[in-house]
């Protein structure tokens, strides 16, 4: 047996040395799906950090009154902290936010008023954060309760809540549109990638041929040509798989800006084993199956 | 050895769906050991026999028998066994393009599972044989149309088959590499192998003086001992 299999890989390895020019066009075939497949993988990043990047800017704040002590609304935090929606809740002073103002507007006209009246009129706040932007109305439930009514001076979430709406539904469209556009491109890719295979495979129909006549068996015949297809998707995925290493690192600046702040290098070598194991999937895979199908044809007894 | 009864053979000619009778009721017997020539005109039917030998093609009726196999009952993926048993020498040679001389005898061996280390040695006798020892690792595209055939003989002997079919082996030769194909193949039958060889020259067929079966639109018309070319 490990004589047999060391012979198929044998024939497969001359095969595919000798077959120089169909090799080239095999493997650029694969290249290409492969490219696809990173490029789509690194697009659902992409928009997994945007979403993520939205939803971290949808927040609920909570004012309260005036008379309500320190102590009670960070023993408030602590109930709402509990919530099984809450990501993060925080507590800002009337101090801080009234730092955070004066930062947010220098050389603002708001800003000499504010100076003018010489008091702060901010109130404490409780800043939450939902783990879904959907999940702010339970949010504003919760402070609706009797115990808090008397105690919260404005819930901010009436102004808020079709901006959060709107965003959230952007964010589940875009996540959508990367489902579809990667479904759409992946079946692109394995549709051209099929049939260059079957093309090549089909030159070479008259060679298995002679091969039954010969008397050889089938699994003999399709050995060396699944070796022939995994060896050229191989060659594929490891050629993806360095250019999109020197290419995302020669331009890391240059992309960080145009895709708002999207670290492309910093994930791609981040999940540099999962991309690898991905570009080796697509090629080798895409190799076999259509080799398999591409020899099928012509191996009827 | 090799046995057709009654043995008809039909193709689908044309889009009209009209069938071509390419055998029509053919019986012979060859046995162990004999040289047997199929004469005829193009389309008589010569190649249908030795395709129906090699179970290329199955009959639409009759039998046709191997060793007393009926190949209408060969199993789908089992027809490589009996392929195993006959060696096919065919006029356009039909070698492996991207492999070696060494290469192309060698796959028939390899194929059917052949201990490798005497592969070598096998290879080495036959090809010594055919005598293309100084054209080892030559491709087919750098041979002429006489060693390339010798290739082929060397590759339907290098198992050592019962029956060698050799379908026109001398069409694209000239006179003096014909000679030396039917020599070759004399060789192979003074060994005891059978010989079924279809031709069309009129030289080789007299020359031979062995059994001759003439054939003409599918049928047998002649089948003689010691024959002569008849057309």
């Amino acid at each position: 047996m490990i004589k047999y299999i060391s012979k198929i890989l044998k024939s497969g390895w001359v095969n595919l040395k000798r077959q120089g020019f169909l090799t080239l066009t095999t493997s650029i075939v694969i290249f290409i799906a492969v490219v696809l497949g990173t490029a789509l993988f690194i697009f659902q990043g992409g928009v997994s950090f945007m979403t993520d990047a939205i939803k971290d800017k949808i927040d609920v704040s909570i004012y309260f009154n005036e008379q309500v002590s320190r102590e009670e609304i960070l023993k408030i935090r602590e109930e709402v902290a509990k919530l099984e929606e809450v990501n993060k809740v925080s507590y800002v002073s009337p101090e801080e936010a009234y730092e955070n103002f004066v930062e947010t507007h220098q050389n603002d006209p708001y800003l000499e008023s504010l100076e003018a009246i010489e008091i702060n009129p901010f109130l404490s706040s409780l800043v939450v954060q939902t783990k879904e932007p959907s999940q702010y109305k339970a949010i504003s439930e919760f402070f609706k309760k009797d115990e808090y009514v008397s105690l919260v001076y404005e819930i901010d979430d009436y102004k808020r809540g079709t901006i959060i709406d709107r965003i959230s539904g952007m964010s589940d469209g875009i996540r959508n549109i990367g489902i579809f556009l990667t479904l759409f491109l992946s079946f692109i890719a394995v549709t051209v990638t099929l049939n260059t295979l079957r093309v090549s495979i089909y030159s070479q129909r008259e060679e298995i041929e002679i091969m039954r006549l010969v008397g050889a068996k089938n699994s003999f015949i399709r050995g060396p040509f699944l070796i022939q297809g995994a060896m050229c998707g191989f060659f594929a995925a490891i050629l993806c798989f360095v250019l999109f290493f020197l290419i995302l690192f020669s331009l890391k600046t240059n992309l960080e800006t145009l895709f708002m702040g999207f670290d492309v290098f910093s994930f791609y070598r981040n999940n540099i084993i999962t991309i690898l194991l991905l570009q080796l999937l697509i090629g080798v895979g895409l190799g076999l199956i259509s080799s398999f199908f591409a020899v099928r044809k012509y191996l009827k007894d | 050895m090799i046995e057709f009864k009654n043995v008809k053979k039909k193709y689908p000619a044309n889009s009209l769906r009209e069938e071509k009778m390419a055998l029509d009721d053919v019986s012979f017997n060859i046995k162990q050991g004999e040289f047997v020539t199929l004469c005829g005109r193009s389309g008589a039917g010569k190649t249908t026999i030795l395709k129906l030998v090699s179970c290329e093609e199955k009959p639409s009726s009759g039998e046709v028998l191997i060793e007393n196999q009926n190949i209408c009952d060969i199993k789908k993926g089992q027809t490589c066994f009996l392929r195993q048993k006959v060696g096919s020498i065919f006029q356009d040679y039909k070698l492996l393009s991207y492999k070696t001389v060494f290469e192309n005898v060698a796959y028939a061996l390899e194929a059917f599972d052949f201990d490798g280390d005497k592969i070598e040695e096998e290879v080495m006798q036959v090809i010594d044989l055919v005598g293309l020892g100084d054209k080892l690792n030559c491709l087919p595209r750098e041979l002429s149309g006489g060693e390339k055939q010798r290739v082929s003989i060397a590759r339907a002997l290098i198992h050592r088959p019962k029956v060698i079919l050799a379908d026109e082996p001398t069409g694209n030769l000239d006179p003096y590499h014909s000679r030396d194909v039917i020599k070759v193949l004399l060789k192979i039958n003074e060994a005891g192998s059978t010989i079924v060889l279809s031709t069309h020259s009129k030289d080789i067929v007299n020359a031979l003086k062995k059994r001759v079966i003439t054939l003409e639109d599918g049928r047998i018309i002649r089948d003689e001992e010691k024959g002569r070319f008849f057309l």
